[in-house]
């Protein structure tokens, strides 16, 4: 493992560590009275039919036997109610830790890579990567309670003797040996499923932004068809793993038989009532290693899983370049400019214009000598000297899931409440928002699902205005509004510039009932292949 | 439609379509079902050889034969669980594809302006891959909870009435405090899914809201922020837990008291000091076999709450894909009957996507004349490809009318039978130019595939391949240019010589000499047809007998 990843999983604050003790604790609770519990019961039965064939039924002493009986009984019960509630309490926490964690180091990373991680196929893998992670982490208490499971049955089994004792161990470590060998082979059977559902989508993907061309064609059934058998190939792939899975089920009820069975052929010298207690014991030992093996079995499949989250978490640099304070007087294409000038940047749409932007944001590798922030080129700049010049506004608005202030204080965290709803008065959708059930305070969903493409827009406008930088760089702030109100936009963006003095860099097809100082064509040629943004999330 | 709806949000089985799926799904289940059930009579022979042995100890005699039961009985037990599953992975790999034949064709037929494809590809992908679980173990473990206890209860009646007395007494309370949890631990189930499916899908948020954060240099905060999230999730989920797994509790409880329970009523039977008048003698045996088998009186509803987690998984994925089917456009019917260049009438028609506050086609009045060139152009959201997407039936309602040659669009549902589309990038399939031109119409021959390549002027960029029109490609199409693909997209137009012709966008992102050479290519394609195209570019536009500006009708 990764020691990036072996440290932050290991950085576990005291109530964790405290919740993992106790998981552990009741899961070896549960395997000693589980064992106990019956181990116990077969004894009981057993010297009772002994003593009452004896003759010395009445000699017997049946209250301690039975009190214990049902005491074991109550304390599993109560010790798997407090094993669950740790575990689930500390696996909890653990995702608490490790998913912040995980996206600072993908913050931290070269934007190129980040951003490539950030999209479509990627994302969705991360995101599975941390809950394999996670799950097998919430597992981790198995292994205590299957220790616990043979360490208890072996201690009852011992007094039947060595040999007895020494078989039992024997089967169970075959037992775990066999399971070990078997979850390796969910390593490949994981990655092999992994290709073939990434294998899938992307199938799939292209015959689905087709579907108005497989319409014309009368291609639907046989599209539908390549997607079915696209699916032949996962089915195998998930058939794999799903045998090696029922393999490693299947060898406990074996391992319980022989175990069972030789420890009680064993046993038999010792009597009837030893060999009942040795062969029940080592039953249930046997059945109590189950928690171990799922725990090894998820430790393999969710390899892979601790591969890819160590090695992003290993490629993030130790600490970032801090932040150089320039002049914010840019040069573009051999045109000095400098607040409070306002440029619009025009072009046949794909001619570069978002490229330019999404460079000057330090989203995309800069190009040598195209532009010069403070009289320094920004290929040389570190990205945060970059964003600190910029206010911006996404071509597709770009809106994370949380309150309409958590999405406004994006740029300025510590920002008063007036300021807010000065951004919001001048984005023109101040009213939009007094108008909703909860303000500031509603939840806006996935994107901004509930919001309309205009509305949106103005959300994110505002959010850039909240941003304090020398420059507002706005690409498309009018596109999905009406007419009425995209006025209204532009006048209160008039009105705002004059009033902080803010540079503006605009992009916009529309033409704009803007004042300008100038107009710049992006000179780099459009790139050959692939003009959709970064941002466009597959 | 409406069956998977309906059966999908009941919860229940995902679809089955047609009757050999439905049967061999149903039979591959009952058969998992059934192996479950011998896994119970396995345990019973299981706990015969524990019983036999320590009873024949007990009078001097050998253990072993009764200890080879014991181990052949755990190998049947393992034999009836491998069967189980196995059969249960084959059923769900039969509704999975069938489910997947649903889930991709409502994904071809997505209306317009439903959004990101990506959604869509997890619901084919990954969501219908969610309902494994459901079929191969849950339903197998439900419809076995219900009847391998009685097996098991039979099987210690025979030895001891009482002892199954007790045990179905310890079952009654259970089913009560099952009752009165009001099916807490689905409750339990779903919560601490929907806690997990909360975070991840903040995480997922943030890793997608990537480039925006970085922009605003708010890793910092978005970072304590997801830290901060997932332990308010945490403490709530947790308060919910503690009362959710009360309801396991129980299960647990009974399951070990009843246990308990018998092991005392045989000890103190065979010991005659029972308080009250035994109705039956215990014998080693008896107690013994019905002792070691108690535990699997509970076993097998212990097996289903663990496989909760499975049915959660596979509801909240049926849920999606039945939205995902009942959005879905209505496929392509037989339309008209339309031979010559069909005349279409727009009137009045605005198109309104939900969400949106704007038009994407806001009023639009365009009288397409037979045989006609029409260029659609406008800025981008300006809602050419809409129009398009309407004419073939991926628009769901809007306002206004659309005919054809006369007749309502509404009733033909769309021109595709009568319709090309060539747009930038057709779908590819592995095989060779020959076969991707021939998607256009299966039964060409290969003269008629050569006479269209020739016509699109593919010859010049085939002379550059080794195999020319049969040199085959993978199903990216690697290796083709950009204006090579738009030349098939043409070809194929041409091949199905369609009176209807409809273009997107077939010259974008081409430099001014592929775009001319293109241009000349699409005006032979348009003779004698009715065209409609969709496009940014002037040039194109040129060679439109009309020009219609989308922008400026908002």
């Amino acid at each position: 493992m990764s020691d990036a990843l072996a440290r932050v999983l290991a950085a576990r604050p005291r109530a964790e560590k405290q919740q993992v003790r106790r998981a552990a604790l009741y899961a070896a609770l549960v395997a000693v009275a589980s064992v106990a519990l019956l181990a116990l019961s077969g004894w009981f039965l057993t010297a009772a039919a002994l003593a009452a064939g004896a003759g010395t039924a009445l000699a017997f002493n049946y209250m301690l036997p039975s009190a214990a009986i049902r005491l074991f009984a109550i304390v599993r019960t109560g010790a798997r109610y407090g094993e669950r509630l740790a575990s689930h309490d500390a696996a909890l926490s653990a995702i608490a830790r490790v998913r912040p964690a995980l996206f600072a180091a993908l913050a931290a990373t070269p934007v190129a890579r980040a951003l490539s991680l950030s999209t479509g196929a990627a994302s969705t893998r991360l995101v599975q990567d941390a809950g394999a992670v996670e799950t097998a982490l919430v597992l981790r208490s198995g292994t205590v309670g299957g220790a616990a499971a043979i360490l208890s049955g072996v201690a009852l089994i011992a007094l039947a003797g060595p040999l007895a004792v020494l078989g039992v161990m024997g089967v169970a470590a075959l037992l775990m040996a066999v399971s070990w060998a078997l979850s390796r082979q969910l390593e490949d059977s994981g990655r092999a499923l992994l290709r073939e559902a990434e294998g899938l989508k992307a199938q799939t993907a292209a015959l689905v932004e087709g579907s108005a061309e497989l319409r014309c064609y009368a291609l639907e059934d046989w599209a539908v068809a390549r997607i079915v058998d696209g699916g032949t190939a996962l089915a195998a792939a998930q058939q794999r793993d799903s045998d090696v899975r029922a393999a490693i089920e299947v060898a406990s009820p074996v391992a319980i038989g022989v175990g069972a069975a030789l420890a009680l052929v064993v046993a038999a010298p010792h009597g009837a009532a030893i060999a009942a207690l040795a062969a029940l014991a080592a039953a249930m030992a046997l059945d109590g290693l189950a928690p171990a093996i799922r725990h090894v079995t998820q430790a393999h499949a969710a390899r892979a899983a601790y591969a890819r989250l160590g090695a992003l978490l290993d490629e993030a640099p130790p600490a970032t370049l801090p932040a150089v304070s320039l002049e914010p007087d840019l040069v573009l294409y051999g045109r000095a400019m400098g607040p409070p000038a306002r440029i619009a940047l025009r072009g046949v749409s794909g001619s570069g214009k978002t490229s330019l932007v999404e460079r000057l944001v330090g989203l995309r590798p800069a190009i040598a000598g195209e532009v010069s922030l403070g009289g320094v080129d920004i290929a040389v700049l570190p990205a945060s000297t970059l964003r600190a010049a910029f206010a911006w506004l996404p071509q597709d608005a770009a809106l994370l899931a949380g309150t309409v202030r958590d999405i406004l204080v994006l740029g300025r965290a510590d920002a008063p409440e007036a300021a807010v709803w000065e951004a919001l008065e001048d984005a023109a959708f101040a009213d939009r928002v007094r108008a909703m059930p909860h303000g500031l305070d509603s939840w806006i969903g996935d994107n901004g699902a509930s919001l309309s493409g205009g509305e949106r827009r103005r959300l994110a406008l505002a959010r850039a205005y909240l941003k304090p930088a020398p420059w507002l760089l706005l690409d498309e702030p009018t596109e999905g509004l009406d007419a009425a109100t995209a006025h209204m936009v532009i006048a209160r963006l008039d009105d705002r510039l004059r009033r902080y003095g803010q540079g503006l860099l605009i992009v916009s097809h529309a033409p704009l009932a803007l004042v300008l100082d100038g107009e710049i064509t992006p000179a780099s040629p459009p790139a050959a292949a692939d003009h959709r943004s970064v941002l466009f999330v597959a | 439609m409406a069956a998977t709806t309906q059966n999908a949000r009941a919860g229940a089985h995902p679809v089955r379509r047609g009757r050999p799926t439905a049967l061999a799904v149903g039979s591959a289940a009952r058969g998992s079902t059934v192996l479950l059930l011998g896994d119970a009579v396995a345990a019973i022979l299981f706990a015969a050889g524990v019983a036999g042995g320590v009873a024949a100890l007990a009078r001097g005699m050998p253990a072993w034969p009764w200890a080879l039961l014991m181990v052949v009985a755990g190998l049947a037990r393992a034999a009836a669980l491998w069967g189980s599953l196995r059969l249960g992975s084959r059923a769900a790999a039969t509704a999975k594809s069938a489910l997947r034949r649903t889930a991709a064709r409502a994904a071809l037929r997505r209306p317009s302006g439903s959004g990101s494809v990506g959604a869509l590809l997890g619901a084919v992908v990954d969501e219908v891959e969610a309902i494994d679980g459901y079929i191969a173990r849950f339903l197998p473990a439900r419809q076995a909870a219900a009847l391998a206890p009685m097996i098991v209860l039979a099987a210690i009646a025979l030895a001891s009435p009482v002892a199954a007395l007790i045990l179905l007494g310890t079952l009654i309370p259970f089913v009560g405090a099952m009752v009165l949890a009001g099916g807490a631990a689905a409750d339990q189930s779903r919560r601490q899914f929907d806690a997990l499916a909360l975070l991840s899908g903040l995480f997922a948020d943030r890793v997608r809201g990537l480039p925006v954060i970085l922009a605003f240099q708010g890793e910092a905060r978005a970072t304590e922020r997801l830290g901060q999230a997932a332990r308010e999730v945490a403490a709530r989920t947790m308060r919910v837990l503690r009362v959710a797994f009360l309801s396991s509790a129980s299960l647990e409880f009974f399951a070990a008291l009843s246990v308990a329970l018998v092991a005392v009523y045989a000890g103190f039977a065979l010991l005659g000091q029972l308080p009250f008048h035994a109705p039956e003698q215990l014998d080693l045996v008896r107690a013994f076999f019905v002792l070691a088998l108690a535990p699997e009186f509970y076993a097998p509803m212990r097996r289903l709450a663990a496989a909760y987690h499975d049915r959660q998984a596979a509801e909240t994925a049926s849920a999606r894909l039945a939205a995902l089917d009942a959005a879905a456009m209505p496929p392509v019917g037989e339309g008209l009957a339309v031979v010559a260049a069909p005349a279409i009438v727009f009137d009045h028609v605005t198109i309104r996507y939900p969400g949106e506050d704007r038009d994407a086609v806001g009023d639009v009045s365009i009288e397409v004349r037979p045989g006609e060139i029409i260029a659609l152009v406008g800025p981008s959201g300006s809602g050419k490809s809409s129009v398009l997407h309407l004419l073939l039936g991926l628009v769901p309602a809007q306002e206004g009318r659309v005919t054809v040659n006369g007749a309502p669009l509404k009733e033909i549902g769309s021109v595709a039978p009568f319709a090309a589309w060539a747009g930038q990038a057709p779908v590819l399939l592995a095989g060779s130019i020959a076969d991707n031109i021939r998607l256009g119409r299966a039964d060409a021959a290969p003269a008629e595939v050569a006479a269209v390549a020739a016509a699109v002027g593919l010859e010049d960029a085939l002379t550059r391949r080794v195999g020319g029109l049969e040199e085959r490609l993978d199903h990216r199409g690697g290796g083709l240019s950009g204006g090579e693909r738009r030349r098939i997209a043409l070809a194929r137009a041409l091949l199905k010589d369609a009176p209807l012709l409809l273009l997107d966008e077939p010259t974008a992102h081409l430099d001014a000499a592929a775009e001319a050479a293109l241009i000349a290519v699409i005006a032979r394609a348009c003779v004698g047809r009715t065209v409609i195209i969709a496009t940014h570019s002037a040039a194109l536009a040129a060679i439109a007998n009309r020009i219609v500006d989308l922008g400026a009708a908002a």
